[in-house]
């Protein structure tokens, strides 16, 4: 049996799931920036240079970064969650920590990036 | 609020419960490929004064830079890993994507065709992957 969907990205967003959903929304907004990434990376291997241009590009850097970095670390959240099920009690607080921990990776890669794009 | 687990063979270990457990497989040689071509890299900066930045973009990009490697050995453990961890991102991505293209398509139809399609893509790139990465 099909199942409908009827829910906007918009209308999602605005759910109030509050911190987890946000997780979730991220966590497969970054999973397809990745899926791009890496059929991007796959042309690069077979030699269109011009994907190479938008590889150097800070702004798609920057954009890789936020998103992917998410996808990494609350990956790694979800995994220690699944092989340590007792931890998900406290899954609100598990969040609160890869927010902290996202905002200091994710903070110290977007300066690397702007302070190359910038010739520092 | 408690926590419940159930055992696998209460689960029923059909395709669903497979790729969860696969895609969490894959994602935990992924963590230990990136820490290892990490520790990797940077020893090989400091045998070799190769720089650490150089060293990652030829082994992700071998089509587009020198090999700062001299032996051959470093070459071929190097290049093995970066396949690992392309396979590993590879296998563990085709799930994630099955899972959010099954939320859009409704149709049995759609699904399978989507299903089939993402597969022989996965197949396709990793195939390429490892040529290029292999012959570069």
């Amino acid at each position: 049996m099909g199942i409908n969907r009827n829910v906007s990205l918009m209308t999602a967003l605005g759910y109030k799931g509050e911190s987890p959903f946000l997780t979730y929304i991220l966590h497969r907004i970054g999973g397809s920036a990745l899926f791009i990434f890496f059929t991007m990376y796959i042309l690069v291997l077979l030699g269109v240079d011009s994907v190479n241009v938008v590889f150097s590009n800070w702004l798609f850097q920057i954009f890789m970064l936020v998103f992917g970095l998410f996808h990494a670390i609350n990956g790694l959240r979800i995994t220690i969650l699944d092989l340590s099920p007792k931890l998900i009690e406290h899954y609100r607080t598990v969040i609160n920590i890869e927010w902290v921990v996202y905002a200091l990776v994710c903070s110290f890669a977007v300066f690397v990036v702007l302070r190359n794009a910038m010739g520092g | 609020m408690t926590t419940r687990t159930l055992p696998l063979a209460k689960r029923g270990f059909n395709f669903e419960t497979f790729m969860w457990a696969f895609t969490r497989f894959t994602v935990i040689a992924m963590y230990g490929l990136i820490l290892a071509g990490i520790l990797g890299a940077l020893t090989l900066s400091a045998q070799t004064g190769a720089n650490f930045g150089d060293i990652l973009y030829w082994a992700f990009f071998p089509n587009l830079a020198e090999n700062p490697l001299g032996q051959i050995w470093m070459t071929i453990l190097a290049k093995l890993m970066v396949i690992a961890f392309v396979l590993s991102a590879c296998g563990h991505g085709v799930h994630g994507v099955l899972e959010i293209l099954d939320d859009y398509f409704t149709s049995h139809l759609a699904r399978r065709w989507s299903r089939n399609f993402v597969i022989t893509y996965a197949v396709v790139a990793s195939l390429i992957a490892i040529y290029a990465i292999w012959t570069s």
